[in-house]
């Protein structure tokens, strides 16, 4: 089955029937993936400003990632549950959307960025858990994560601006 | 002396909606979701740093450090998103001020906009203690934050 196939038979499902035909379920469930960009990036993104060291300083890496790691987790549960739901009603008009694919993209590239700092940089996070300014390689990561979660959220907007 | 006040409001906003700026956001889809765009970033930034602190005031999260540890930080974080969201929205408004203004979404919004803000910064960011008034004062800041964000949504998807 190509792609296209497989995007057809999503838009022929009754999810994504119920989601184009009811009178405020397509509304409903972009407000739940509008709202849900708080409770994931909106709570990520000081992660990331700790790793850069340009906030949150006094406090160490590790207990700030700790304490909203739960938060952006649940998030992003909310985000890809909402957004399946929408892709699924319009599969193939996403596909062709030149900003769903950048945004796409993104995502996956902020999934490897986490990777690497988790699997490579947090190993010798002993050494500067406590820095107000770390490593390079951890502000990297941190700048990184911004920049991609930025492109993330732009790209996704302009897609309901070209979509339809 | 009401209607005159409407009527010069409405001369102003039919003055804002004639400038330049105000023409290229109307005409443009580009400049119009680009600035929605922006205008997201800032939500998100607002939102998040409103969330961590009614978490920490809630006691939720980050408690071994003091209240003010997290919320002075989260606050310059809604700061700079209000600046974000404020100066992206007024051009995005510019374009269609008369019909938007109008608008019963709109308007609550920003007062929910309004209120959320001002409670934040005058009740919010002076709790310096773990008690029942963080808790208090979580809660009320939670509702508005979040009936701010609710509304957002509703103007966009139901107007």
């Amino acid at each position: 089955m190509t792609i296209v196939g497989f995007a057809e038979w999503l838009e022929s499902t009754s999810l994504a029937i119920l989601i184009r035909e009811s009178a405020y379920g397509f509304a409903i469930v972009v407000a739940i993936h509008i709202l849900g960009l708080t409770l994931s990036v909106g709570t990520l993104l000081w992660v990331d400003l700790r790793l850069l060291g340009v906030s949150l300083r006094s406090l160490r890496v590790s207990a700030v990632y700790r304490d909203l790691a739960p938060w952006f987790l649940a998030g992003f549960t909310v985000m890809l549950v909402s957004g399946v739901t929408l892709f699924t009603a319009f599969a193939t008009s996403a596909y062709a959307n030149v900003y769903f694919r950048i945004k796409i993209v993104a995502l996956l590239l902020a999934g490897a960025n986490a990777l690497a700092f988790h699997v490579v940089t947090q190993r010798r996070s002993a050494t500067w858990d406590n820095a107000p300014r770390p490593p390079a390689a951890v502000r990297i990561a941190g700048l990184t994560s911004l920049v991609l979660w930025v492109s993330v959220i732009l790209a996704g907007r302009m897609m309901s601006y070209t979509m339809f | 002396m009401m209607t005159q006040l409407l009527s010069v409001i409405g001369a102003l906003f039919t003055w804002i909606e004639n400038t330049s700026i105000a023409r290229n956001v109307a005409e443009s889809a580009m400049l119009t979701a680009s600035l929605s765009g922006i205008h997201l970033l800032g939500f998100t930034l607002v939102t998040g740093g409103a969330l961590i602190a009614n978490l920490r005031l809630l006691g939720v999260l980050l408690t071994q450090q003091s209240i003010p540890d997290v919320t002075l930080p989260a606050g310059r974080g809604i700061l700079l998103g209000l600046a974000i969201s404020l100066l992206s929205g007024a051009l995005l408004f510019s374009g269609r001020a008369m019909e938007v203004s109008a608008n019963g979404t709109f308007q609550i919004k920003m007062l929910l906009l309004v209120a959320a803000a001002v409670f934040h910064f005058s009740v919010a960011s002076r709790v310096s203690a773990d008690a029942q008034r963080a808790r208090a004062t979580a809660a009320v800041g939670l509702s508005l934050w979040i009936g701010l964000a609710t509304a957002a949504c509703a103007f966009i998807l139901l107007e």
